[in-house]
């Protein structure tokens, strides 16, 4: 697409070829911050790039800054949690703003961030930081306590978490002393919070000028399997009550502008808790699942809001208007192999003669074995769905944990 | 010709096309996608649209609709990158293991490059890169390459690797061929069409469906079939008018009504016309039950000669007159019309003679069907007949042919090589089944002194009903599945191969108590070859034996392999007899459920059908080519004699077939210190 000098000039911080075709497609100039393995793929196919390596933040980190300075650069956008603290340290640089560094530092670090959300005045749950399963083992023993439960009660569980790493990676779920031992020890340090009962969901909210220009509700039918949006009419009715909160979040972690991915349960009387708050794009595909129902593309969303030289008349008329714009609803599902040993991808009949059933990116399986899943790990693959009603959908997806896609 | 099974397919005709519709609306989303996408992030687009594709092309119609989008498919960039970017350069001999790939994809864009190219051999997509005539040409061997794509059911190689992704190119091929012209391809369908006619299938459906297609071609003036289509007179003739008074077609009231003006001599002609036709080809017109009907209350004499019966045949329609006139106007009607070869051939068997089986056929005349059966039946061949009579079809058809049941597209073969067993050795118990299944739903049969009921039972080894299957097979197969996947079950915790125990035990008491394998069931190695080639020599080969020709049919074990010689799984058989064959080679003659035996299993082992004393039914392969591809086999223990004295050479040839093939990474490690010659 031709390129307007009048706009901003864009880096995307880390590898992701759906961004770089939004991108592509969008009237901001741009430029690719990656590995130099995608030097060769870069050049072959005419991309802008410039070669990086996001180890650690060191003495060199100035460099990348400076280079991106001198290119003329305004404002560089991460793509995946660990280019976060980057786009803070080099956005400090290209917008002259030292404290969007230690802004970036707060969302990259869980124990931190809840801290300070509870400093804002944020509800979150009981919450500790654990350096070995010594920690682990008094931290869910004084989290039963305080649930008033007798010894031979069923323990409430507790929830593992790295403290650095995107959505479910590392995330683990402890129920008795005996599961601490399988932990292994290289994961340590972790954040331990309490278990909430309630209705997990997910919000991904663009914000300029410090409000938010567009704000979705992604509604989870099962932690780390399946996600849909927008939310279903049950959820969306709290939707009130959700700006609130995340108009508060806001204003605790003074954002002005770019893309948050806020998780939060809504317990049964209608409590907000804070989970955790991302500021990069979320995992499991959303973007394109609002893309499905919405026809906007959720990465040039993104270059739009953190673009400097944005106005807000641009951004009011590319955003839809949520729940009532969106064509259906649009969900996907994470497989799993169920059996120990599989040979072959085989999607049910079922599911492909589904007419919500869309597409799907698995592929056949490359190992006969699979890997004990310790913690939530990573799926295999994800189908995709679309159709009008939002209690079909999440009885469809809920359905799909009982198929076997891997034989 | 309407066929029961068109009246089925027109009652889902709404429902399929609206699924094509949305199909179609999601495949289009994402050809969009694809072709908006800038080269580096086409490839992340493909999937979906190849994914998608598939999904059509499963459909009845996906083809027709696909073919119309191959410009529009190409332009997106589809084939960018790969080797069907350049038609001009695509080998035809390439396009039959494309089709045989287990992988989606490329089955898929393989049928996707066929539909371009049929799109521009039409002059509907001119193509920069090949001509109309190139494409046309291309396309005409890549059909007659691929022939056995246009007939019946996928083969086991097939089904293993491919499930139910076999149909894709199946479709692909129907569509081509109403394209492209059968004319171009007709002549290696008719030798096709007799070599499957051969081994006398029950089932004859899908080759009717060719000759069909073949008489179509031939009716229609605006096809020019040239010199090709000359051997098709005979096929065509057979179903549609075998006869002088019904040569032309005339329809059934009309030959009906000319039946009844006929005298003796106009009868008698009529007789032997349908008689020479049906045991020419083993198809049965639908004018031929008329006729049958009609003579029923003229002469037996006639009626004889309308079945074709040798003076075996005639005694035995004599000695059981009644039950014969009865199984006629039960059983034979134009829409069940190859009973009639059914019923001849039981008659030539003899087997009514064995006491039980005539009171059987009574019980099967007057057996009251459940209502699980009727309606099984009604949905796999439609109501133009009752399901009473479709059974009682079903049922002479397999005493009259044991060796023509087919397993279908199921993975069923134990269950179809019992019921032929049962056909060819056990009638009256055959019937006994059919009997339970049909009218009681439940089958009970002994496991080791324990009952075994079909309806107890978890599941089988089929996940779905099969519904491809003649009438006897798509009662009585979902039970015998079931027990003999729960006999199974129950010998889990055995060491060992579960056959040795399941296999006497399911298919009756004749089946040797004495078993041997030559595979290691942990390991998968091979195992003790020698003695089990040596014994397997001294229980059946004449010279071995002490020249004892083999008295029941035994199940037997083979590993199936491809034309390349490679493993494709294990197979259940029978073995039927070993003898001299008429160039006196000694051959194993045996059963294959499988619904076509004529196979290629590679290396020089091309299992025969015919021309080697081959029986209508029977496979055959030379005995040491068999040896080779034989894992289990039965015997009697009381019986067993001493380990042959096969020659040393005869040996290394058998061990050599199976070490380039199956057995290929199944040799155990050698002996190091005997090697290195210490």
């Amino acid at each position: 697409m031709k390129k307007d000098p009048n706009k901003g000039y864009i880096a995307l911080l880390g590898w992701s070829l759906n961004a770089i075709e939004a991108a592509e497609n969008f009237d901001r100039r741009y430029v690719v911050v990656a590995p130099e393995w995608a030097e060769e793929y870069c050049q072959k196919h005419d991309i802008p790039y410039v070669p990086w390596n996001f180890e650690r933040l060191n003495d060199r980190s100035m460099e990348i800054a400076e280079t991106l300075r001198d290119m003329g650069v305004d404002v560089s956008i991460p793509l995946f949690e660990e280019t976060v603290e980057w786009a803070g340290a080099i956005n400090s640089v290209l917008l002259d703003n030292p404290r969007l560094y230690g802004q970036s530092l707060l969302l990259r670090d869980k124990a931190l961030m809840k801290r300070r959300a509870q400093l804002g005045g944020i509800r979150v749950g009981i919450f500790e930081e654990a350096h070995d399963k010594e920690d682990v083992v008094r931290f869910l023993k004084r989290v039963n306590q305080t649930l008033l439960k007798l010894d031979g009660d069923p323990n409430d569980p507790i929830h593992l978490k790295a403290f650095d790493k995107a959505g479910c990676l590392g995330h683990r779920v402890i129920r008795t002393p005996d599961e601490v031992d399988t932990i292994p020890d290289e994961e340590f340090p972790v954040l331990m919070e309490s278990h909430l009962d309630g209705w997990e969901f997910a919000v991904e909210a663009w914000i300029h000028n410090g409000k938010i220009a567009f704000l979705n509700i992604s509604e989870y039918v099962t932690l780390g399997y399946s996600v849909f949006v927008p939310a279903s009419p049950e959820l969306e009715h709290y939707r009130k009550q959700i700006t609130a909160q995340i108009e508060k979040l806001i204003k605790t972690f003074d954002i002005e502008f770019g893309l948050i991915h806020p998780e939060y349960f809504v317990t049964s009387d209608g409590e907000m808790y804070f989970g955790e708050v991302a500021y990069r794009p979320p995992g499991f595909k959303v973007f394109e699942l609002l893309e499905r129902v919405y026809g906007f593309n959720a990465y040039q969303a993104s270059i739009l809001v953190f673009d400097p030289k944005t106005t807000s008349e641009e951004v009011s008329a590319f955003f839809p208007k949520e729940v009532v714009d969106a064509d259906g609803f649009a969900g996907c599902f994470g497989v799993y192999p169920r059996r120990r040993v599989v040979s072959k991808l085989e999607i049910p009949e079922e599911v492909e003669d589904d007419p919500y059933f869309e597409s799907h990116e698995l592929t056949p399986p490359l190992e006969e074995t699979v890997t004990k899943r310790t913690a939530f790990g990573t799926h295999w693959g994800l189908i995709y769905f679309k159709g009008d009603e939002a209690a079909r959908m999440k009885e469809l997806l809920k359905h799909m944990e009982e198929l076997d896609f891997y034989v | 010709m309407t066929t029961p099974r068109d009246t089925t397919s027109s009652n889902d005709a709404p429902a399929a096309s609206d699924k094509l519709a949305g199909l179609l609306k999601k495949l289009d989303d994402a050809i969009n996608l694809l072709y908006d996408a800038r080269d580096f992030a086409k490839p992340g687009k493909l999937p979906r649209v190849l994914d998608t594709a598939r999904r059509v092309l499963m459909q009845e119609g996906g083809c027709a609709a696909l073919d119309e989008r191959s410009q529009r498919l190409e332009d997106a960039g589809v084939f960018l990158g790969s080797d069907w970017a350049t038609p001009q350069y695509l080998v035809p001999s390439l396009t039959t293991h494309a089709l045989k790939s287990a992988d989606p994809n490329t089955v898929v864009i393989e049928a996707l490059s066929e539909l371009r190219l049929v799109a521009v051999a039409k002059g509907d997509y001119p193509h920069a890169l090949i001509s109309a005539e190139q494409a046309h040409h291309y396309l005409t061997q890549v059909m007659a390459l691929n022939l056995w794509l246009l007939f019946g059911a996928p083969s086991e190689a097939e089904r293993e690797t491919q499930g139910r992704l076999a149909q894709v190119p199946r479709h692909l091929f129907r569509h081509l061929a109403e394209r492209i012209g059968y004319e171009h391809i007709i002549d290696r369908l008719i030798d096709e069409i007799w070599r499957i006619l051969q081994q006398r299938p029950i089932q004859v459906e899908p080759v009717k469906q060719m000759i069909t297609q073949i008489a179509i071609c031939q009716a229609n003036p605006e096809i020019d079939l040239g010199a090709s289509g000359q051997g098709a007179d005979r096929l065509v003739s057979s179903l549609f008018g075998p006869t002088r008074a019904c040569r032309e077609d005339p329809g059934i009231v009309v030959y009906r009504e000319r039946l009844s003006s006929m005298d003796s001599a106009a009868l008698q002609g009529e007789a032997t016309g349908f008689a020479r036709a049906m045991h020419d080809t083993g198809l049965v017109s639908a004018y031929h039950p008329v006729l049958l009907r009609h003579l029923l209350d003229h002469s037996d004499h006639l009626l004889a000669e309308a079945l074709g019966l040798s003076s075996t045949g005639r005694d035995c329609l004599l000695c059981y007159r009644e039950l014969v006139s009865a199984l006629i106007r039960g059983g034979v009607h134009p829409a069940t019309p190859q009973a009639v070869y059914g019923l001849s051939l039981m008659l030539e068997r003899g087997i009514l003679y064995q006491p039980p089986v005539a009171p059987a056929m009574w019980r099967q005349l007057g057996l009251t069907l459940s209502e699980w059966s009727e309606a099984r039946l009604n949905l796999a061949f439609g109501e133009a007949i009752s399901p009473r009579a479709r059974l009682l079809e079903g049922v002479m058809c397999m005493l009259g042919q044991p060796l023509g049941v087919g397993q279908g597209n199921n993975p069923t073969c134990q269950s179809a090589r019992a019921l032929s067993m049962w056909a060819y050795n056990d009638p009256d118990y055959l019937l006994q089944m059919v009997a339970w299944a049909a009218r009681d739903d439940e089958i009970i049969m002994h496991f080791e002194g324990q009952p075994i009921s079909s309806m107890e039972s978890i599941g089988g080894v089929a996940q779905s009903l099969p519904m491809d299957l003649d009438p006897v097979s798509l009662i009585v197969v979902p039970h015998l599945d079931r027990i003999y996947a729960e006999m199974g079950r129950r010998c889990v915790d055995r060491e060992g191969d579960p056959h040795r125990w399941v296999n006497p035990e399911f298919h009756g008491w004749w089946s040797g108590r004495g078993f041997r394998i030559n595979v290691d069931v942990a390991s998968g190695q091979l195992d003790d070859l020698d003695d089990f080639l040596r014994h397997f020599y001294a229980s059946y080969h004449p010279y071995y034996n002490g020249n004892q020709p083999l008295i029941h049919p035994q199940p037997a074990g083979i590993a199936v392999t491809d034309s390349a010689a490679r493993f494709i799984g294990w197979h259940a058989i029978t073995v039927l007899r070993v003898s001299l064959d008429p160039s006196d080679v000694m051959r194993v003659y045996f059963y294959n459920p499988n619904n076509d035996s004529g196979q290629d299993w590679g290396e020089e082992v091309k299992v025969s059908t015919a021309g080697n004393g081959e029986r209508s039914g029977e496979a055959s392969l030379p005995f040491e080519q068999f040896a080779s591809r034989l894992y289990i086999f039965h015997y009697d223990p009381l019986e067993r004699g001493e380990l042959a004295e096969i020659t040393q050479e005869e040996l290394d040839r058998v061990t050599g077939y199976i070490h380039r093939s199956w057995g290929a990474d199944r040799v155990p490690p050698t002996d190091l210190q005997a090697d290195q010659g210490l």
